[in-house]
C-alpha cells in the first residue's frame, strides 16, 4: 500500500471545514480520480496528501510513514517524493522551458548550485528525458509563456517527472484547457501511469475522462466521501448524489 | 463569556453590538466636541479678538488663557454632545434627527470653515499688497529678467557642477539596489508571514523603513554634512538612504503582489526558501524591480539638485551660493540648466520604462 488516509479533517482559518473526516488507501500503480463539485473538498484533500497544508486531525502514512504533519527537512523530503501538476500549470512564465523542467531536481540540489544554476549534466540529460516524455523536447530553449495551453501542461508534467516521483497528484490539470486538449494531456497521465509505473491520483470535472483513464474514482461532498469504486459503476442514479443539487430538490418534492 | 454568548439569540447579540458601538461612538463625539470648541475658542480668541479687536502686531502666548479656554470646551463640550446636536455627534453618526441637530451642525461647520480660512489667512502672512505694489513689480522684474537674460560666463562651473549632481544621483540609485533588494524581501508580508520571528523582523523592518522614509532627504542631507561634511558625499549618502527606505517598499509591495501559483508549485518540488524566491518570485519581479530603479534615478536627480542647497553638493551648492550673492543673471543660467537636465532624465526614464513593459 503506497498511501493510507485516516480519518482526515481541515478545517481552515476562516472557519471553513473542507474536509470532515477523509479516509481511503491507494496501491501502488493506481490510477485513482477524485471528483466531485468545486467546493467540495478536492483540492483541499490533494494538498493534505502532499503537505502543502497541514491537515487539522486525522493521519496520512505514506510508504507506510506518517507523514501527517513532518516539518522542515522531512517535509521537503515528502514534497520531494511527491510531485504536483496544478490547473493553471504554475510555470515560470519568463524562463525557458528547460529551466521550468529543471526545477523539479531543486530538492535534491544544493541552495548555492540551484541559485547559480549549475545543474550537473546528468541533470539536464534527464530533463532532456522528460521533454521527450511529453512531447516537447524541440521547445526546451523557449519561454515558457511562448506556448500554448496543452504545451505548458506538459511542460508541468515533465517538471513533476523530474522528481522521480512516487506519486503524482493533478488537480484539475485540464481544467483550463480545451476539450481536444484535455484528451492530450490526459493520455500523458494515463503514460506515464502505464509506462512508467507512477501513482497517479487527479481530480477531475468530466465524466467522460474520468470513465476513460481511472482504475477507481473517489467523490467527495461536502468534505466527506459519498461514492467510491469503478468508473463503470457510476450510474445516472449516483452522479446525481454527487453533482446533483437539483436532483435533491426534485426528490424532496 | 463564551457560554453567554451561545445561550442569547443572533438577534440580541447584534444588539449587544449595537449598543457597545453606540457607547463607543459617543465618547469619541464627546473628545471631538471638546476640541472643535477649544480650537474654535484659540482661533477666535487670538486671531478675531487680540489681532482685530486689540489690534496687536505680536499676539502674546499665554498658557493661562490657553488652561482658561481649555476648560471651558471641556465643560460645552460635554454638554453639547450629551445633547446629540453636535457636529461630532453626527459625525460619528449618534446624532438625533431633529431640526435643532441639523441646524447647530450646519452652522457650526461653516463657522469652522470660517475661522480657519480666516486664521491660515493671518498666519500666512497673506498681503494682496505686497504682490501687486510697485515695489514688488520691480522686484519681479529684475528677478525674472535676469533669469531670461542668463550670464553664459559660469556655464563651464555649472556644467561641471550639474554633472556632479547627476553623478551624484545615479551613485545614490545604484548602491541602493543591492540593499534594496535583500531588504525588500524581508519587508513582503507574504514571505513573512509563516512563523511568528520572521513576522516580528518583518513588523520591525516595516517601522524602522517607514520612519527612515518620513524624513525628506533635505533633511538626511544637513545629518550627513555634519557628519562627513559638505559635499557630494554627503548628499550621496543622503539619497542612498532615502532611495532604499522608499524603493524597499515598492519593492516588496510587487513582491506581495506575485502569483501564488509558481510559488505553491516550487515548494511542491521539494524545494527550500531560498530557492523558492530565486525560482518563483524574483522571474516575477526583475521587471518591476528595474522600472522603479530608473524611476528613482529620475526621481534623485530632480532631488539631487534641491540637496545641494544645504550643502550635498553639485548644482544645487553652486545655486545657494549665488542667490547669497543676489547675482540673478547666474542663478538665472543655473536654474535654466537645471529645468533642461530634468526634462531629459524625465523623458529618458519615461522611455526606459515604456521599452521594459
Amino acid at each position: 500500500m503506497l498511501l493510507k488516509i485516516s480519518d482526515l479533517h481541515k478545517i481552515y482559518k476562516s472557519g471553513t471545514h473542507a474536509l470532515k473526516g477523509v479516509s481511503f488507501e491507494v496501491n501502488e500503480g493506481e490510477f485513482l480520480v477524485v471528483i466531485g463539485l468545486s467546493g467540495s473538498g478536492k483540492s483541499t484533500l490533494l494538498r493534505c496528501i502532499n503537505r502543502l497544508i497541514e491537515p487539522t486531525s486525522g493521519t496520512i502514512e505514506f510508504m507506510s510513514k506518517d507523514i501527517t504533519h513532518v516539518k522542515n527537512e522531512e517535509l521537503r523530503k515528502v514534497h520531494s517524493q511527491i510531485a504536483m501538476v496544478f490547473q493553471q500549470f504554475n510555470l515560470i512564465k519568463r524562463r525557458s522551458v528547460l529551466i521550468n523542467v529543471l526545477t523539479g531536481k531543486l530538492g535534491s540540489m544544493s541552495t548555492l548550485n540551484s541559485v547559480l544554476e549549475r545543474f550537473p549534466q546528468e541533470v539536464y540529460e534527464e530533463a532532456h528525458n522528460c521533454l521527450k516524455i511529453v512531447g516537447i523536447e524541440e521547445k526546451s530553449d523557449e519561454r515558457a509563456d511562448a506556448l500554448s495551453g496543452g504545451q505548458q501542461q506538459r511542460i508541468a508534467i515533465a517538471r513533476s517527472l523530474m522528481q522521480n516521483p512516487k506519486l503524482l497528484l493533478a488537480d484539475e490539470p485540464v481544467a483550463s484547457l480545451d476539450p481536444a486538449t484535455s484528451n492530450s494531456v490526459m493520455h500523458y497521465f494515463e503514460k506515464v501511469n502505464k509506462e512508467l509505473g507512477t501513482t497517479v491520483i487527479c481530480n477531475l470535472h468530466f465524466l467522460s475522462l474520468v470513465r476513460r483513464y481511472a482504475t477507481r474514482v473517489i467523490a467527495l461532498r461536502d468534505g466527506t466521501i459519498v461514492f467510491e469504486g469503478q468508473p463503470s459503476e457510476i450510474t445516472e442514479e449516483w452522479f446525481h448524489t454527487i453533482y446533483g443539487e437539483d436532483a435533491e430538490e426534485v426528490e424532496i418534492k | 463569556m463564551e457560554t453567554k454568548n451561545v445561550q442569547m439569540k443572533p438577534e440580541e447579540i447584534l444588539n449587544q453590538n449595537k449598543r457597545k458601538e453606540a457607547k463607543k461612538n459617543f465618547i469619541k463625539a464627546i473628545f471631538l466636541d471638546i476640541f472643535l470648541v477649544f480650537y474654535s475658542l484659540v482661533v477666535l480668541h487670538r486671531i478675531i479678538y487680540l489681532r482685530f479687536f486689540l489690534n496687536l502686531k505680536d499676539i502674546p502666548f499665554s498658557w493661562n488663557h490657553i488652561a482658561v479656554l481649555f476648560i471651558i470646551s471641556i465643560i460645552i463640550g460635554f454638554f453639547w454632545a450629551f445633547t446629540k446636536t453636535s457636529l461630532s455627534s453626527k459625525l460619528f453618526g449618534i446624532a438625533k434627527d431633529t431640526r435643532t441637530a441639523k441646524w447647530t451642525t450646519e452652522i457650526f461647520g461653516w463657522f469652522l470653515f470660517d475661522i480657519t480660512f480666516i486664521a491660515g489667512w493671518v498666519v500666512t502672512k497673506i498681503s494682496i499688497v505686497d504682490l501687486f505694489s510697485s515695489e514688488g513689480i520691480q522686484g519681479a522684474n529684475r528677478i525674472f529678467g535676469a533669469i531670461f537674460s542668463p550670464e553664459f560666463g559660469i556655464f563651464d562651473d555649472a556644467l561641471t557642477a550639474i554633472i556632479e549632481t547627476i553623478y551624484l544621483a545615479l551613485m545614490a540609485t545604484l548602491i541602493s539596489i543591492p540593499f534594496t533588494f535583500i531588504l525588500s524581501f524581508f519587508t513582503a508580508r507574504n514571505l513573512m508571514r509563516d512563523n511568528k520571528i520572521s513576522f516580528a523582523i518583518y513588523y520591525l523592518l516595516r517601522i524602522v523603513l517607514n520612519f527612515i522614509r518620513s524624513i525628506e532627504p533635505l533633511i538626511w542631507a544637513i545629518i550627513f554634512s555634519v557628519w562627513v561634511g559638505i559635499g557630494p558625499f554627503a548628499g550621496m549618502i543622503a539619497l542612498l538612504v532615502h532611495s532604499i527606505a522608499s524603493n524597499a517598499k515598492l519593492y516588496s509591495e510587487a513582491i506581495e503582489g506575485v502569483d501564488e501559483g509558481p510559488i505553491e508549485a516550487i515548494v511542491a518540488t521539494g524545494a527550500n526558501k531560498i530557492q523558492v524566491v530565486w525560482y518563483a518570485v524574483v522571474p516575477q519581479i526583475i521587471l518591476p524591480f528595474l522600472s522603479f530603479t530608473i524611476y528613482r534615478w529620475d526621481i534623485n536627480v530632480r532631488m539631487a539638485t534641491i540637496i545641494g542647497l544645504v550643502g550635498g553638493g553639485g548644482i544645487g551648492t553652486m545655486l545657494i551660493q549665488y542667490q547669497g550673492l543676489a547675482r540673478w543673471h547666474e542663478v538665472g543660467l543655473i536654474v535654466i540648466m537645471i529645468a533642461v537636465v530634468v526634462w531629459i532624465m524625465d523623458y529618458i526614464s519615461a522611455k526606459i520604462r515604456e521599452a521594459i513593459y
